[in-house]
Order: C-alpha cells, then sequence, then structure tokens
C-alpha cells in the first residue's frame, strides 16, 4: 500500500465563504466529559492549557463552522478541541500506543466444534452426529484441535500469535441472544445496563467518537456511553454531499438543542459527530478506498445499488454474507495503516444460530472469520504499528453439548475466546471446562468473560480496568 | 387539543400527514381522528391498494426447478433462479414502500411495519420472496384483529416456520428456537417464565411442517411428541395450546401493551405504569385495534415525553421524506432513488432484519453513518421533489413554509436560524430540514 498526501478536500471551508453562525456545544470537550486530572494532552504540554469554552466560543463566533475551524487551525487544535490527546506530531494519539479490533460473532458459535477435545470420549459420546471427525481436526496438542476450517488460526498458533481462552462466560447463564449479548457487550451481568464496556471507556477517555470505530451502519452497544457515541462508518468512502456553505450550516445544527429535549440533543450530536468523523477518517478512507491491504477480493458495496451486499445475518444479528468480515478489516487495517487516531474497532458476523444442518453452516461462517482475520493479522505484520494491535473474536455464548434432531444445536453457555496478533503471547488459558460435569447439559464457565476485558483494558488500552468493570477481575497472561 | 398534537398524533399512526391532511384533522378534532384512524384499519386502502402487486415466482415451482438443477449440477440454472430471487426481493421491498407512499389508511401500513418489526423474520434466511410477501399481507389483514389468532398465523406461516427452524423439527430432542423466541420476544418477555417452560413447549411444537411442495403448513403426527409438557404450569401437548396459553398469560398482557406503546409513544418496560391502564382492557379480548386506540387516547400519548419520545425508524423517515415532497409512488416503483440502499446505510433493511430481536430504537438510529445516509437521501430526494410549497412562499416564510411541508410543528430557535439562512436557496433550506433534530426525531 503506498500512501499519498491527501487531495484537496472541496468540501473544506475557506475563511472567505465563512459564515457567522454558533459552533455546535455538541464538539466542546464539555468539564464533565474530562478525565479527573491533567489529561494526556495536557500532561505533555505544560504551560499551554486548553481553550476554555468561554475562549473557544469567543474564537469560534468570529471563525465560523467546525469545517473551517479543522482548515484554519489545523490538526493540532482540532485535537486539543475536539479530540482528546495529541502527541508531539499533532496526531490523536491512542492512549497505550496499542489498538484494538472487537470481532463480535453474532448468534452463539458452538465453541466445542471450534475448539474441539477431539480426544475426550465424552465429546464423540455427547455430541453423537454433531461431532467432528477426528481425523480432519486440526491437532493443537493436548487432546485439542480446531475446526478444519480454521487453518490460518492454526498457522498463528504454531507462530505463537494465537491466545485461546477456554471456558469463558458468566455465573447465572441467560439463554437469550439478546441478553446474553447485552452482557458481552455491558460487560455488566446484574441488570439492564445501556452502555458498553468500551462505552464507559470512550466516554472517560474524552469527547471524540473517532477514538471507537464500528464498521457499519449502526453503532453496537460495545462502542456506546453515556455522553459519546463511537463513529459508525459505512462501507466505503466517507464524503459528504454538500457543499461549503451547506457544510457549515450543517454544523451548527449540529448544536442546536443542548437546552431541549434529550433525543433532540442526540439527534444533534449525531451530525456533529459525523463532521468529526469525516474531517479526520474521510481522507484517509478516500484514498485508500481501493486498497485491499488484506488481498482478499470483495466488490466494494459502496459501488452497487444493492443492499444485497450488505446483507444481514439470520437468527443473531450481526453483518454476514460473502466476505463482509474481511470487507470490514480490510477498512479497518487501512485505517491503522495510516495511523488513525482511533484505538478501538469493532467489527462483526452473524449467522451463527445453528440450531438446524449446523456442519455446513459452521465451516461456511468458521472458514471466513478464519480467512478475514488471518489475512488482517498478516496485513498489519509488517507495519510498526500494526505489530501493536490485538484482535479479539468472542461471541454469545456456546451451545448445547448434546445436539437436537434438526441436525443442530441450541443454546448454551461457556465458549472459547480467541486473541490474536503479533504482541500476543499464544497458547492455552483458562481451564476447559468438563464435559464430565455439566450443568443442565451445558459446559460450566471457568474465566469470567471480564477478566478477558480486564486483561485488554491493562495491556491494550493502558488503562486502570476496575473503574469500566465495576469490579476487580484477574488478569489472562495472553498480553 | 392543539394542532400539533394531532401533528404528533399523525407521526405516530401514520407517516406524518400533508398540509391537506393537517387541515381536516385539525377541522374535526383529535378525537374523530383517533376514530377515523382505528376504525379504518382492516378496511379497503384505496392509496396503497393502487400500488400493482409484485409478480413472485411461485414458491413450489421455485423448489422443483432448484432441486432439479442442484440433482443435474446445473450450475447456471442455480445462479439463474438466484438472480430471480434477487429480482425479485428488489421488487418486494419497492412494493411495500411505494404502498407506504400511496397508504390512505396510514395505520393500517404502520401497524405492518410495526408487527414485522415485533415478529421479525428475514429473507436472508427464508429465500423466498413469495413467503416474505405472504407473512406481510398476514401482518397486513390480521394485525388489527386479536394478537392470539395473529399470533398462530405467524406461526403456522411459512416465513416463520422456516426463519426459526420449526420446518425440521422432529420429536426426539427437539431444537428450542422457536418455543424460546416465542416467550421471549413475541408474547411475554424475559424474565417471565422459566428455561424449563422453553424447553418443555418445544416437545409441543415437534411435527411442525413446511410442506415444499405445497408451501403449506402441515403437521406430521409421527413426529410429534405425544407426552404432556407442563408449560407455565398448565398440561398442554400441542403447540397451538402453548401459543394460546402464553398470549392469554398476565405476562403477555403487559409485554404487548408495552412493546406497542414503545414504538408508538416513548420505550417503556412492561413494568411501567402507563403499561397498567392500557393493559386490563388488552387482556379482556386481545384486540390490536383497541390496544392502538386506548394508546392514542392515553394521556401519555400526547405529554412531553412522548413528543421527544421517538427518532424515526429509517423507513419512517424514508417514507415521510417521499410523502412530505410529493414524490409519487410511481417514482419509488421505478427504482431510481436508491432507497433500498438508502435504508440499509441507515441500518434498515426490510425484510431483512439483523436478528429475531428486531431493530433497536432511537439512540440505535442516531449513528454517524445513518447521518450521512439521511444527508446523501436528502439530495437525492430534493433534485427529485416539488419544492413550489417552500420556494413559492415569501423568502420569509420559507422557514415556517418547511415545517409545514414536514410534519414538524415547530423548530428550535437554533435550527430556525440555521434555515433561515438558506432561505434564499429553497433546495439548501429542504435538505436542511430534513437532517435536522426535528425531522430526525418523530
Amino acid at each position: 500500500m503506498t500512501l499519498q498526501a491527501p487531495p484537496p478536500n472541496p468540501h473544506q471551508v475557506t475563511s472567505g465563504d465563512l459564515l457567522p453562525v454558533p459552533v455546535p456545544p455538541g464538539l466542546l470537550p464539555s468539564p464533565a466529559a474530562r478525565p479527573a486530572g491533567p489529561s494526556a494532552a495536557e500532561a505533555r504540554r505544560p504551560g499551554r492549557p486548553p481553550l476554555s469554552r468561554r475562549q473557544f466560543l469567543g474564537l469560534a463566533g468570529g471563525l465560523g463552522a467546525v469545517g473551517a475551524l479543522g482548515a484554519a487551525l489545523g490538526p493540532r487544535a482540532w485535537d486539543a478541541l475536539f479530540g482528546g490527546g495529541t502527541d508531539s506530531r499533532g496526531a490523536l494519539a491512542p492512549a497505550g500506543g496499542r489498538r484494538l479490533v472487537m470481532v463480535t460473532l453474532y448468534g452463539g458459535n458452538d465453541g466445542l466444534n471450534t475448539v474441539v477435545p477431539y480426544e475426550d470420549p465424552l465429546y464423540t459420546a455427547g455430541r453423537g452426529g454433531l461431532a467432528l471427525d477426528p481425523a480432519t481436526v486440526l491437532p493443537l496438542g493436548e487432546g485439542y484441535g480446531l475446526h478444519p476450517a480454521l487453518t490460518g488460526f492454526k498457522t498463528m498458533w504454531d507462530q505463537k500469535k494465537l491466545a485461546i481462552v477456554e471456558g469463558v462466560g458468566f455465573a447465572d447463564p441467560n439463554y437469550s441472544h439478546f441478553a446474553s449479548m447485552d452482557i458481552w457487550q455491558s460487560g455488566v451481568t446484574s441488570s439492564s445496563e445501556a452502555t458498553g464496556w468500551l462505552g464507559r471507556w470512550l466516554d472517560a477517555t474524552g469527547s471524540s467518537p473517532l477514538r471507537a470505530v464500528g464498521i457499519g451502519p449502526t453503532t453496537p452497544v460495545l462502542l456506546t456511553g453515556d455522553r459519546v457515541q463511537g463513529a459508525a462508518l459505512p462501507a466505503g468512502p466517507l464524503r459528504l454531499p454538500g457543499d461549503a456553505t451547506e457544510e457549515a450550516l450543517y454544523a451548527s445544527l449540529g448544536g442546536t438543542t443542548r437546552r431541549e429535549a434529550l433525543l433532540l440533543a442526540e439527534a444533534a450530536r449525531s451530525g456533529a459527530a459525523l463532521l468529526d468523523v469525516q474531517h479526520r477518517l474521510g481522507p484517509i478512507l478516500d484514498r485508500t478506498t481501493s486498497d485491499d491491504p488484506l488481498h482478499f477480493r470483495h466488490p466494494s458495496p459502496a459501488s452497487t445499488d444493492t443492499d444485497g451486499a450488505l446483507a444481514i445475518a439470520d437468527g443473531g444479528g450481526g453483518l454476514s454474507g460473502g466476505s463482509v468480515l474481511a470487507a470490514q478489516l480490510s477498512m479497518v487495517a487501512n485505517l491503522i495503516l495510516a495511523d488513525a487516531p482511533t484505538d478501538v474497532y469493532s467489527v462483526e458476523l452473524g449467522g451463527f444460530d445453528t440450531h438446524s444442518d449446523q456442519a455446513p453452516t459452521q465451516a461456511r461462517l468458521l472458514a471466513e472469520v478464519d480467512t478475514a482475520v488471518t489475512a488482517f493479522v498478516d496485513a498489519l505484520a509488517p507495519d510498526s504499528r500494526g505489530r501493536e494491535t490485538v484482535v479479539a473474536v468472542y461471541t454469545e455464548f456456546g451451545r448445547r453439548v448434546t445436539g437436537n434432531a434438526s441436525g443442530g444445536s441450541d443454546h448454551g453457555w461457556a465458549n472459547v475466546v480467541f486473541v490474536a496478533g503479533a504482541p500476543v503471547r499464544g497458547g492455552w488459558y483458562g481451564d476447559p471446562p468438563s464435559l464430565g460435569r455439566l450443568s443442565d447439559g451445558n459446559t460450566v464457565f471457568t474465566t469470567d468473560f471480564r477478566s478477558v476485558y480486564a486483561t485488554l483494558f491493562d495491556q491494550v488500552l493502558g488503562v486502570a480496568p476496575r473503574s469500566f468493570l465495576q469490579g476487580s477481575f484477574p488478569p489472562v497472561a495472553f498480553l | 387539543m392543539g394542532d400539533a398534537t394531532i401533528s404528533h398524533l399523525l407521526r405516530r399512526a401514520g407517516f406524518g400527514a400533508t398540509a391537506a391532511e393537517a387541515a381536516q384533522a385539525s377541522g374535526q378534532g383529535y378525537g374523530a381522528t383517533v376514530a377515523q384512524l382505528t376504525t379504518a384499519l382492516g378496511g379497503p386502502d384505496p392509496g396503497a391498494d393502487s400500488v400493482p402487486a409484485p409478480v413472485l415466482g411461485d414458491p413450489a415451482t421455485y423448489e422443483r426447478q432448484a432441486a432439479q438443477a442442484r440433482k443435474s449440477g446445473d450450475g447456471s440454472g442455480l445462479r439463474a433462479l438466484d438472480q430471480q430471487l434477487a429480482v425479485e426481493r428488489r421488487q418486494l421491498v419497492d412494493w411495500w414502500l411505494a404502498r407506504m407512499v400511496a397508504t390512505t389508511n396510514p395505520l393500517a401500513e404502520k401497524l405492518t411495519l410495526l408487527l414485522h418489526g415485533h415478529f421479525p423474520t428475514g429473507i436472508s434466511k427464508v429465500r423466498l420472496p413469495a413467503f416474505m410477501y405472504r407473512q406481510n399481507q398476514l401482518f397486513r389483514t390480521l394485525g388489527p384483529g386479536t394478537f392470539d389468532a395473529l399470533t398462530q398465523s405467524v406461526a403456522t406461516d411459512p416465513a416463520m416456520l422456516i426463519w426459526l427452524d420449526a420446518a425440521s423439527d422432529k420429536a426426539a430432542d427437539p431444537n428450542e428456537n422457536f418455543a424460546r423466541e416465542l416467550m421471549e420476544r413475541f408474547t411475554m418477555g424475559i424474565g417471565t417464565y422459566h428455561e424449563a417452560d422453553v424447553r418443555a413447549a418445544a416437545y409441543c411444537f415437534t411435527g411442525w411442517r413446511l410442506d415444499r411442495a405445497t408451501a403449506l403448513f402441515t403437521f406430521d403426527p409421527g413426529t410429534h411428541s405425544q407426552v404432556v409438557q407442563h408449560v407455565l404450569g398448565t398440561p398442554v401437548t400441542t403447540g397451538q395450546q402453548v401459543i394460546d396459553l402464553v398470549t392469554h398469560s398476565p405476562a403477555s398482557a403487559r409485554y404487548v401493551p408495552a412493546a406497542l406503546w414503545s414504538h408508538l409513544a416513548y420505550p417503556v418496560a412492561p413494568s411501567d405504569p402507563v403499561v397498567s391502564d392500557l393493559s386490563p382492557a388488552y387482556a379482556g379480548d386481545l384486540s390490536v385495534a383497541g390496544l392502538l386506540r386506548a394508546i392514542f387516547e392515553h394521556p401519555a400519548f400526547t405529554s412531553p415525553t412522548a413528543l421527544d419520545g421517538l427518532v424515526k425508524q429509517p423507513a419512517e423517515y424514508v417514507v415521510g421524506a417521499l410523502r412530505a415532497l410529493g414524490i409519487a409512488p410511481e417514482r419509488v416503483l421505478a427504482g431510481r432513488l436508491s432507497l433500498q440502499k438508502a435504508l440499509a446505510d441507515m441500518g434498515q433493511v426490510l425484510f431483512d432484519p439483523p436478528s429475531v430481536g428486531g431493530w433497536s430504537q432511537n439512540t440505535y438510529w442516531l449513528s454517524t453513518a445513518a447521518a450521512l445516509a439521511r444527508w446523501d437521501l436528502a439530495h437525492r430526494l430534493v433534485a427529485d421533489a416539488d419544492l413550489s410549497p417552500v420556494a413559492d412562499a415569501a423568502p420569509s416564510s420559507r422557514v415556517d413554509a418547511a415545517a409545514a411541508l414536514l410534519s414538524v410543528p415547530r423548530w428550535s430557535a437554533t435550527t430556525a436560524a440555521v434555515l433561515g439562512r438558506a432561505s434564499g436557496d429553497p433546495a439548501m433550506l429542504t435538505r436542511l430540514a430534513l437532517v435536522s433534530p426535528e425531522y430526525v426525531n418523530n
């Protein structure tokens, strides 16, 4: 991939076009949104306190719209105003220097046929017709093997770049897709919690939706905070339809309603966030839109007027179809390689709710996961920033040990989590659940899922996990 | 009640009103408008019925041809069949969008949309557009009736049989998919039943089949479990008994009113006090039309909380904009406005919800990607629209004219100021009005 200078942005406002409009307060770093103590930016640049809200409004009154501000002040000032910490190059710096990519598999992937205890007689006996042929699994040692579709994962395992955390889950299993996925994405088991475990981190880190980016039309709960919702990027380039005048007016619409009703304010905030995201990520997406660092041929969904390209999966949510996961990870790779100011990415694949005729469906989906994730890790390996990227793959629950009479399996409990990437210490973590001690037909969890999150907070994002997880969970040593 | 309240009703119970419709409703008053909307349910819809039905292949014929092609290894034949399904699918979506744009019985189409979200079923798994069409017509015709009859029909309809795997179930080790979602999502709500109820109910649905040759529900006694099961403490053996039981349960008497209230007024849990007001009457007859009327007549429906209670779903946004801008249903059917792409970019692919959970609400629709999709769509629609209601107004009145055009009761001071700056350019003013927080909200 070659990086070129970004083309001039036709939507950028020059000072001659400026309209005297107020600046959207939604883009201001509100005092409440700042973490206690000096921010990273303040710590690095002593003697230059950030602009106060009052100063900013005064300045803005003479300058105008948000797009214009970015152009007029340059990226450094933009970051100081909107984005949280900047490093010496004026870039919005990742908090921990590392990037996290969460891969959500919707529907409940069958973990027992993903990491297979094929030498355990209880596996063959318990699974019956669902049991995989031991001759076909990819042996990992100790009597375990990977599903035959996971050839790339096997290579990463051999290269010690893949960690497998066994028996991950939480107490009091919930067999509902939605309740279980809510628990996984919120990181809270006790009550229905509206914010995501990374959304709360987003709230605490600053006011920029850029720090956590999901690929797809909507933002998953995972990246939804109380004050900040992570950005959602459509596949393909991110170009605004209006001219400079319209963009300036759009920007001021984003600031209309802070003192008004809640949903009006939220709607205003989403428009302001769009401009923020387009300003910073649009140029990168523009110049990389035809690059595919994953070397995975796929039609550009943006080039077709069909929703088939981003068809939604059956039972369990998530995007699915063809090479949708590879397309999403390709965009993420481009953003990371271009040093986008984003610490956390979210991608997804659906269709894992295999109540009937499981074998061909799971094989197809796992092959897609394998190809996409392996190509992603490979694409980042030659790059110094890329090598600091960690990928975690999870799903809402495992499936029942005994299959049903439809050639499928029903909702279960504990499952495996994969963590991959150059920084990862490959190998086994957690304890495999015993097939001899099931609870109501299900494998029992041995590692709390928040231990995985605690490790990611600590080792990838460089923050203390406690405040985001409502409790203390022992880390897992995969990083 | 004032015009703002009637405008609110016409947006929530439909897709917004033209100036003429608003004036007529205003003249007859709020109560008469509620009566008109709800008594029209199940009646004729001359507007929507003028939209020609999509021409969809017969499912049994498709199955026969596909089986033949697979048997003879005819790859190009299979691809041709797939392409035919893709064409039919586009026509199906355009047909429904055009119906919603053309409707003269807006609550009927709105209820169909809400029921699609309540019994979410996805074409990605069902595959045949003819089955999705059949389910959609079922929502339209049976939706206003009783909820138990509706649920029985939806459950035995091909789309749901395929979607939740009932079509392949057997007596031993039944799959639990339909039994679980029936209780959790369709009728009772999570936490109101036990895991044992799900597993017991699954046995009652064994033997349910889709006969692919006739494309009809059939019951296979040979694979039906004859064992008496206890569901919610009641002995039952058949799937119909389970549906009867769960739809008449006290939990369902709160869950269903809460679900409809959440999509018409503002999101509530089944435990919310407002549900206590709706639940007793609903429990009496399970009438959906009666429940809708009770919702619109409840004082909280027109409270400030309700007025700021919902963001437009993408389908409501798109249809509302088309109706307001006077873009004819024929233009929808011509397929040149990329409406399906707009819906996909906003996250709502009709006939293909993300999961059996359907679509979430409110801030779920307020992503950066959706904001961009709305702005893109505003450009396409305004280029195609009749802007005379705004353009013909004096520049000083154009901001108000845009509010009337889009069924927005009032602009906030800031939005009004922004739109005022665009008053020299009616097209830009209308585009900005379409992406304003006031219009994005419902």
